[in-house]
């Protein structure tokens, strides 16, 4: 066990390494990301900030809790795309045959899909989040205190776990349809509409979807909601941050036996 | 002792049939006919510590789908494969330690970075002590000169360069068989000696078992004592070069140079090509010698000078593909 852990680190220690040399290996293509990207987010949030001046608040939340909401949601967007953008493009993966080499390897196949290469062009994602949230933060009196820290961390571990896992589970589509089919733009859509507004300006049937068959709830509407003292028809106060923690776990498990029942099915690419 | 053990090695797979035009795409979705297509047959075979396997066979024919189930890229459809005695498609992770894998199409190295960073990540995949990586290197580079491009990014090296870089990256954990698919396809004859003498030295110093496919005449004739030749997932032939040769080729032809046009018949030689003053003849060792032969043309007609051609590893070839009936 301790010396898998060990394995495991070293090797992702490696991907990390090799991620960054890329990186600088091209250089221009990283500052171009860096200049469009976080205006795709800053634009977002100028509607935002638009709707707000027009109609007073969204479903009773005001300006500044939205943001924190906002700029919470583009954080653990940020994360996903760093470490999980992969499910994106599995169909790519499947049709070229790249698991060819993954399961030629002695690891994890799931792990090596995942972290053969960062995406560190999702770093230009995290700067928009993070002025935004901070912003919010601001406006809602947010104190950065040690129990409010561990909860943040929670929540943005779970939140990328549950993205990363229905990338993953929708991605693994392609083991079945065997055909190339781009799911980042509907899964970024779902995930925009569904996590940087709040929930509850959605009809009951919806919402009930989101906290409990596709958590999606738990990236960032409950626990947001939670931390700025917003009740919500969420139980057990002071436990969203767990929950969160929880329903990420619980995503990406269901998205690896999905992922690993397709991979049954995989049948390589010809020459 | 049998390093891989294939036993009744079978994969189908199933092809959904498509109807023609809207009608028949319409008529798909709701009723899905699917055709099985058997990709490898039945396929039993041993292969013994140590040795150099060819494998050969058109394309299509069930190669590569052979050696991926061999090496855990595919699960068989039933059957099964053993390395080292375990089997592949329940211990993947232990199995594949102990493998060394080079698609000549494709590139496990990174693109981007300097060769030497694929080979730390190597050195980390694979859990490869200090001492035996170093040691390791030093063997490769003695045999591929691999330190002369280990600092050059693996897009500026040349064909056979990443090839000689694939392949140290294959061999660094030290696995004890070598799966190579079409090792030198592409190269120029620098680079396809280099390759084979890659081959033969570990082989040779470190006992690799050694399984390639290819296309290659040169690469049979030079590396492989046993060759085993699949046709449409079937295995038709296998055993050593020499055996296979006089088994489905047992023919010899001899070339005649004549003084004029006119060539001399015989009837126990077939005569396959006549232009100008050449004339070559086929006959099967088992019906006259070719000192006979040679004696009975030229005592009927004058010969200016004579040749012998053994079978070719063209001629086994084109006979395993299309079966023994075809005329040659």
């Amino acid at each position: 066990m301790l010396s898998g852990i060990r394995h495991y680190t070293s090797v992702t220690l490696a991907y990390l390494k090799l991620s960054i040399l890329t990186v600088f290996e091209y250089p221009a293509n990283m500052i171009g990301w860096l200049i469009s990207n976080p205006l795709q987010f800053i634009v977002g949030f100028a509607t935002i900030q638009f709707v707000v001046k027009e109609f007073g608040d969204i479903a009773g939340w005001n300006y500044g809790q939205l943001a924190f909401l906002y700029g919470l949601a583009i954080i653990s967007h940020a994360l996903s795309m760093i470490f999980f953008v992969q499910g994106w493009f599995m169909g790519y993966s499947v049709i070229e045959g790249d698991f060819d080499r993954y399961l030629l390897r002695p690891m994890s196949v799931l792990y090596q899909f995942c972290f053969t290469q960062f995406n560190l062009i999702g770093i230009t994602d995290l700067i928009p989040g993070l002025c935004v949230f901070i912003y919010g933060c601001i406006q809602v009196g947010f104190v950065f205190n040690l129990r409010n820290i561990l909860a943040l961390v929670a929540i943005l571990v779970g939140a990328t776990f549950i993205r990363g896992g229905v990338y993953i589970a929708i991605g693994s589509s392609s083991f079945w349809s065997k055909s190339i089919v781009d799911f980042g733009g509907y899964t970024q859509e779902l995930f925009d509409k569904t996590t940087m507004y709040p929930l509850s300006m959605y009809p009951e049937s919806v919402q009930f979807i989101l906290t409990f068959i596709i958590p999606i709830g738990w990236v960032s509407f409950y626990p947001a909601a939670e931390l700025m003292g917003i009740s919500t028809d969420a139980f057990m106060p002071g436990a969203a941050p767990l929950i969160s923690l929880g329903a990420g776990a619980l995503v990406f498990a269901v998205a690896s036996v999905v992922f690993y029942a397709g991979l049954k099915k995989y049948e390589s690419a010809g020459n | 002792m049998a390093v891989i053990e294939v036993k009744n090695l079978t994969k189908d797979y199933k092809v959904n049939k498509k109807g023609k035009g809207l009608g028949g795409a319409i008529k798909n979705l709701f009723v899905r006919e699917k055709t099985i297509v058997h990709a490898v047959k039945d396929l039993s075979f041993t292969i013994e510590k140590g040795e150099i396997v060819a494998f050969i066979g058109p394309n299509g024919a069930g190669k590569s789908t052979t050696v991926k189930m061999m090496s855990g890229i595919l699960n068989p459809t039933s059957g099964q494969v053993l390395v080292n005695g375990k089997d592949v498609a329940k211990k993947r992770k232990e199995v594949v330690m102990d493998l060394g894998v080079v698609f000549g199409q494709r590139t496990q190295l990174n693109w981007d970075l300097r060769l030497g960073e694929s080979f730390e990540l190597m050195k980390r995949i694979y859990q490869i002590p200090d001492e035996r990586y170093k040691e390791n290197l030093k063997v490769m580079d003695d045999i591929l000169g691999i330190n002369e491009i280990i600092d050059i990014p693996v897009r500026q090296l040349s064909l056979g360069q990443r090839m000689r870089g694939d392949l140290v990256a294959a061999m660094l954990h030290s696995p004890s068989v070598l799966f190579l698919d079409e090792p030198t396809i592409g190269l120029d004859v620098d680079g396809k000696y280099a390759i084979r003498k890659f081959i033969k030295e570990i082989n040779r110093v470190k006992g690799t078992t050694v399984i390639l496919t290819t296309h290659d005449l040169g690469d049979i004739q030079e590396l492989c004592e046993r060759l085993i030749i699949i046709n449409n997932g079937e295995l038709m032939e296998d055993g050593p070069l020499q055996e296979v040769t006089e088994r489905i080729a047992p023919f010899k032809t001899l070339v005649v140079e004549f003084y004029d046009g006119e060539a001399g018949v015989h009837p126990k030689a077939e005569l396959f090509y006549h232009e100008g003053n050449i004339a070559k003849y086929r006959f099967r060792k088992a019906d006259i010698t070719a000192a006979q032969l040679i004696e009975e043309i030229s005592s009927a007609k004058e010969i200016k000078d004579v040749s012998i051609e053994e079978a070719s590893i063209d001629d086994i070839i084109r006979i395993a593909y299309h079966g023994s009936n075809e005329k040659i």
